[in-house]
């Protein structure tokens, strides 16, 4: 924009811009409020993501500072046996290594069934906390692991080392949890770890490293090999940290151990996985990778409907200026600097509505942190979020965002401002109806979109690194049906009030508001168009989300039909890693009361880098009592009997479309020792995970992996035995144990799964909120432009509340156009979220099921706010006088 | 010679000494009261008169006792006339007596023994110190053969590279060992040295047994290497060096160390340049007054010791260094006079540090300390010779500690 003279630009600003905002301050502040909603909407839900993610962090970074490297398992555990080795391997490379072990645990809970999940669940992480002296930081904070401080204050077990390591009982805490529990040194912890319950001993409170923040409220720490006793896995470490010593070749030290570990690993059998916090992190990632992406699509709902809005309130603002910009003109102010004060006024409302919904986000992201957290701790892995801290980055991210968007919705107005030409002064000001929404007036445009849309949805989806799949091109056919609808949206506004017109209507309100929506203003079609995306989408989501729920019903009535199904009461979330051990689990399954039993082993795997879940199962069991749906049934009974199974396996639905492995086709199966191969003998429905699931025989998994800890047992009872009897006697021999009936599960599990959707039904509301207020704003816009028609009115002898009337049917009527078609435009897009996005992204298929009461209760909702906004404006805009500039 | 399995018995008239550096916190678990029974209360051995050494075995751990310690200290030459000094030490601390039943341990994660080090390093020319400790438990990352020498702490070995026993009273053919050290120290230095002993190994004390204090459980098995040669590399923290110099090794074992109202000790290693060694040890009261156990011992060019008390020799503090640390001040300027028994006269030597700070400041609970690469002048101030020097009790007492 060369030319444009900073003065001008300053003046114009001032005389211009910045004096209608305050001249007209409340509607200001709502077009704010409106861009700020949607900001908020986005960066909370992009906080509660970030929050969630952070919270599966290495917990051990806050004990040892960032560590440089880690290796796992490929699959498993690794051994400790092979420290010596990596020892050796690593020479007199000065690198600390520090084995982890980390399970989770709970407090006891009472001998009735509670809510699954309701309990706060613990961290429980093991290391060698001698070796921790030797970690930067580590010795340098008092008083330390061991009461070692050189002051004489301290909290810690007076018996240092001797108690600690020792005794096999002793915790740290974080201070917080000693304040609220009152936890002192040598104080009874009580927590349920596996299936068994431990009186654990404060040792003390877990120090600090300086720089790193205070360890959080559930983590607690024990001596590494404590910690393998109290868990039945003697020798067993989850992973092994390499933490090197601080200096300028740090990074190269560690490409150096890098090589060491990786040459040491045959290619064929690797016998370790080098990474890096930050690719485990990634791993995590990439594992809800979908989840999240999804939920911000949905969080820039709130934003793509205010986006129209704000179009709305920049366009409906050339028309009242336009008289000024005539005149500016006229004085020889340019068009450039017209179009470039107008963008910076849009740039500034987008900046100012982004700070506003900065702050508002930040604020809702501490709700929703509990919300995505609970969903990832249920699908994904156990996330300890308890709030969501305030991002710098994600805060540059949400303000850009409604910078870019403040500038997309003023561009066209600022063309629009732009294109005025002076000899507009002669013309009086706003008695020229400026046409506005030049696109919306093309329904051939709307049917470009549907077509392209209806192309997009036969593209497959994106597949990600690590196994994710990113249905872009469904998405992309979902915004071109809104916005195609949109547009017919408004040429049916137009029809609807024609052909009412047409009718012989006594009621002059309902004859004036026809008369307004014969030949509908841009303003109009804007509003409707809005109103289409909003209930379009949330309609959309509503029918998603009833397909889930009663493809949810029928395979959760059909899938729990044994008696009893216990696991470790310390099994809060999907992703605990609290097991059964054997002898608890062989004792239980040979009760005389069980008749058939299944135990369920189950261990985390990645097929081809992508995560997954391998399930030891007695299969006839899984036949006889989880009645699968099959999607690709087994043709012969081969794989039920263990005595004929020979490497067959069945898969999930998920794991089918995952892997794009269907029935007959070979998976090579990682096992400690190398790779072992099956065969796909069938596939069924499962919406367990979306990682997908590889049923083995649970003798053939306790074979490859030597691993006898049970994930849960089910337990089918000889008749004449009571669920509910058996269920008390085995809690009360087995008080870490978590027994539910039948019953009780299928009642949590929807609990859960409608739990797990909590945020979803927010982010809906925040859009269908928005929608609503734009219409009254939209609706006060509209009353404003016509306030000398009004007054005409009136002077012809129509009452207040005869405009007021004819307000609420211009209200009502545009509210019936956006309600019809958005939930034309929700049915397809339902259709195109069970078919395509749910499909390609987690591999389920649903039945479709249409909430018509949800869909009603929706339309009725937004056509009796159309109707109040309209009345409310109405009797506002009956009082406005004739003659005021603004 | 060769080093076939042979007993070895001591009864001739030796010096004790106790050498530490600084595992207050550790040790303080350990101050075990003693009966003499030949174990203590908690069921450790006590040094008994008389024991038979066997090598390379007696190099090795001996888990009966509660406190073990292998220390070197040495000089190297590096080319361009570079200077260092440094140290490495090995402890290792039994929290329990062999068969003790221990609730949560593993051979990876034992919970027996207690490992500590020390490693510094210090260049006499640029006044550069630096230091680095280690603490790990017995297991998979910190031990020490009971068969011979072979003590792990992380990446820090010290091991006997030979496998050959060895009689080191008897047998002259002892230098053909050789001794293993790889350490590093934080990301500044490491080193990778061989240490050949130049002279026989040396058992202070009486009959083998090193006593400490009026208490006669308060005693050590005690074995020192006065000189050894030292060949390798070095990387001061810019690049590889080769160097050479020489060293002094202490091995020692026992169950307890400190007797009452003793707040700390100064002890001096020299190695003159006329082939004789000189070991000093004052061990300091609660009064300031010096202990009756202080001692001098004296080394002759054959190997042969004899020791001096208190009466004979006198320590004369010349200057102090104040630490910024620990604000500790240390009499690190001494001037020693001593009867050498060999000649009946009197020797006056002046110990001056290379490098003023070569304090070890200590991280949480281990007590700071001074250990120092040092010359050896005469009272003509001309060199004759190296020294280490300790310096231990001055930024807080260990009185009670240790």
């Amino acid at each position: 924009m060369a030319g444009i003279n900073p003065s001008v630009l300053r003046l114009l600003w001032t005389r211009f811009a910045w004096r209608h905002w305050k001249m007209s301050p409340v509607s200001s502040f709502l077009l704010l409020l409106i861009l700020a909603t949607g900001v908020a909407a986005f960066f909370s839900i992009r906080l509660a993501n970030l929050a969630a993610l952070e919270g599966f962090k290495n917990f051990t970074s806050l004990i040892t500072s960032q560590s440089d490297g880690i290796i796992t398992a490929p699959v498993g555990k690794l051994s400790d046996a092979i420290l010596p080795e990596l020892r050796q391997l690593l020479g007199n490379l000065p690198v600390n290594l520090v084995p982890v072990l980390e399970t989770s645990a709970v407090e006891p809970g009472a001998s009735e069934p509670q809510a699954i999940g309701s309990r706060p669940t613990f961290q429980l992480v093991g290391l060698d906390l001698p070796a921790l002296m030797n970690l930067d930081g580590q010795a340098d904070h008092e008083p330390g692991w061991f009461g070692s401080g050189t002051s004489s204050r301290t909290n810690q077990s007076p018996n240092g080392f001797s108690t600690i390591l020792r005794d096999g009982i002793s915790v740290f805490v974080n201070p917080f949890l000693a304040g609220q529990k009152g936890l002192k040194v040598g104080s009874p912890l009580t927590l349920v770890i596996n299936e068994h319950e431990v009186t654990l001993r404060v040792a003390g409170n877990i120090p600090t490293v300086p720089g790193q923040a205070a360890a959080p409220p559930d983590l607690l720490i024990m001596d590494l090999p404590a910690l393998q006793r109290l868990t039945d896995q003697p020798g067993q470490l989850d992973r092994v940290e390499f933490v090197l010593e601080e200096g300028p070749h740090r990074e190269e030290q560690w490409q150096q151990a890098r090589q060491k570990l990786e040459s040491a690993n045959p290619a064929g059998h690797p016998r370790w996985v080098v990474g890096s916090p930050s690719t485990r992190r990634a791993a995590a990632a990439t594992m809800t990778g979908a989840f999240r992406l999804n939920l911000t699509i949905l969080s820039l709902l709130a934003l793509l409907v205010g986006l129209y809005l704000v179009f709305q309130g920049l366009d409906g603002a050339v028309v009242r200026r336009r008289g000024e910009i005539a005149v500016l003109r006229s004085l020889g102010v340019t068009s450039g600097q017209i179009q470039v004060a107008w963008l910076v006024e849009a740039a500034c409302m987008g900046l100012a509505g982004g700070a506003i919904g900065l702050v508002l986000g930040w604020v809702g992201a501490q709700f929703a942190v509990k919300m995505v957290t609970r969903t990832v701790n249920a699908l994904y892995f156990s996330s300890s979020a308890h709030s969501a801290p305030f991002d710098f980055g994600e805060a540059g991210m949400a303000l850009a965002l409604s910078l870019v968007a403040g500038l997309f919705a003023g561009w066209r107005p600022a063309r629009a401002a732009a294109n005025t030409p002076p000899a507009q002064i002669a013309v009086r000001a706003g008695a020229v109806p400026y046409p506005g929404g030049m696109l919306l007036r093309q329904p051939q445009l709307g049917f470009l979109l549907a077509i392209l849309g209806t192309v997009l949805i036969c593209f497959p989806p994106v597949r990600l690194a690590g196994g994710g799949r990113l249905p872009v091109a469904a998405y992309g056919a979902a915004l071109c049906w809104i916005f195609g609808a949109g547009i017919f949206s408004g040429s049916f506004l137009s029809w609807l009030g024609g052909s009412l017109s047409r009718f012989q209507i006594n009621s002059v309100p309902l004859r004036l508001a026809c008369s307004h929506l014969r030949e509908p203003s841009g303003r109009h079609r804007l509003l409707v168009a809005s109103l289409v995306c909003a209930i379009g989408m949330t309609a959309g989501m509503a029918i998603l989300v009833g397909s889930f729920d009663a493809t949810m019903r029928g395979w959760i009535a059909r899938t729990f039909q044994a008696d009893l199904y216990i696991s470790s009461d310390g099994a809060q979330t999907a992703s605990s890693s609290s097991r059964i051990s054997q002898p608890t689990w062989r004792q239980v399954v040979t009760l005389p009361c069980v008749e058939r039993a299944n135990i369920i082993q189950v261990m985390d795997i990645k097929l081809g880098g992508a995560s997954t879940l391998l399930v030891g199962n007695r299969l006839s069991f899984f036949r006889d009592y989880a009645h699968p749906a099959w999607v690709q049934p087994p043709l012969s009974d081969e794989v039920f009997d263990p005595a004929r199974n020979s490497r067959l396996a069945l898969a999930s639905e998920a794991f089918s479309e995952r892997f794009q492995l269907h029935r007959g086709d070979e998976v090579r199966v990682p096992t400690p020792g190398g790779f072992q191969r099956v065969t796909l003998a069938g596939i069924f429905s499962d919406y367990g995970n979306e990682r997908g699931s590889l049923l083995i025989e649970q003798g053939q998994f306790a074979q490859w992996y030597g691993n006898e800890l049970a994930a849960s047992l089910i337990l089918a009872l000889k008749p004449g035995w009571d669920a509910e009897a058996v269920r008390a006697e085995l809690r009360a021999g087995h008080p870490g144990l978590g027994v539910f009936t039948s019953r009780y599960l299928r009642g949590e599990s929807l609990r859960i799964f409608h739990q797990t959707f909590a945020v979803t039904y927010a982010l809906e509301l925040i859009g269908v909120v928005v929608a609503i207020a734009g219409l009254a704003f939209t609706m006060a816009s509209l009353l404003w432009e016509r306030r000398n028609d009004m007054n005409t009115l009136r002077a012809l002898g129509l009452r207040r509340g005869e405009l007021a009337r004819a307000a609420a049917w211009e209200g009502a009527l545009t509210a019936v156009a956006g309600v019809f078609w958005g939930l034309a435009v929700s049915l397809a897009l339902g259709w195109l979220l069970i078919y395509r996005i749910n499909k390609q992204t987690f591999g389920w298929t649903l039945q479709t099921a249409r909430p018509w009461g949800q869909l009603c209760a929706l339309a009725l909702l937004v056509l009796f706010s159309a109707v109040v906004a309209g009345w409310c404006t109405g009797r506002w805009g009956a009082r406005l006088p004739a003659e005021r500039e603004e | 010679m060769t080093m076939n399995s042979k007993r070895i018995s001591f009864n001739s008239t030796k010096v004790f000494v106790i050498r530490f550096g600084a595992m207050v916190m550790l040790m303080g678990c350990l101050s075990r009261a003693a009966g003499f029974s030949g174990q203590t209360k908690d069921g450790f051995a006590i040094p008994q008169p008389g024991r038979h050494f066997v090598f390379p075995r007696d190099h090795g751990s001996h888990p009966d006792f509660a406190i073990e310690w292998w220390y070197i200290t040495g000089h190297l030459s590096a080319p361009n006339e570079r200077q260092f000094g440094f140290q490495a030490t090995f402890f290792r601390l039994a929290l329990a007596p062999p068969g003790a039943v221990v609730r949560s341990s593993s051979a990876a994660f034992g919970s027996q023994q207690i490992y500590m080090a020390h490693m510094a390093l210090v260049d006499k020319n640029s006044g550069r110190f630096v230091y680095q400790e280690r603490l790990n438990r017995d297991g998979w990352d910190a031990y020490s053969s009971t068969n011979t020498l072979d003590v792990r702490n992380g990446n820090w070995s010290l091991r006997l590279l030979s496998g050959k026993t060895n009689d080191f009273a008897n047998d002259s053919d002892n230098v053909s060992e050789k001794i293993e050290l790889q350490a590093s120290i934080g990301a500044d230095a490491s080193f990778d040295l061989d240490l050949k002993p130049q002279k026989p190994l040396v058992v202070f004390g009486v009959d083998g047994v090193s006593r400490k204090a009026s208490d006669p459980a308060a005693a050590s098995h005690y074995l020192t290497y006065p000189l050894l040669a030292v060949k390798g590399w070095l990387n001061p923290g810019e690049t590889n060096l080769a160097v050479a110099g020489q060293a002094w090794m202490d091995h020692e074992f026992s169950s307890s160390q400190l007797g009452a109202g003793q707040v700390g000790w100064d002890w001096l290693s020299l190695q003159l340049e006329d082939g004789r060694e000189l070991m000093a040890y004052r061990m300091r009261r609660n009064d300031g007054s010096t202990d009756p156990f202080s001692t001098v011992a004296w080394i002759d060019q054959a190997g042969k010791v004899l020791q001096v008390g208190p009466r004979d020799f006198k320590w004369t503090i010349l200057d102090h260094w104040h630490s910024t640390h620990t604000q500790a001040d240390y009499p690190s300027l001494v001037k020693l006079e001593a009867l050498n028994p060999f000649t009946g006269r009197v020797e006056t030597f002046i110990v001056q540090p290379f490098v003023a700070d070569q304090e070890l400041a200590g991280r949480s609970g281990q007590a700071a300390y001074w250990e120092g690469a040092s010359r050896v002048l005469d009272v003509n101030k001309k060199q004759i010779g190296l020294a280490y020097m300790e310096l231990t009790g001055y930024a807080k007492s260990l009185n009670g500690r240790l």
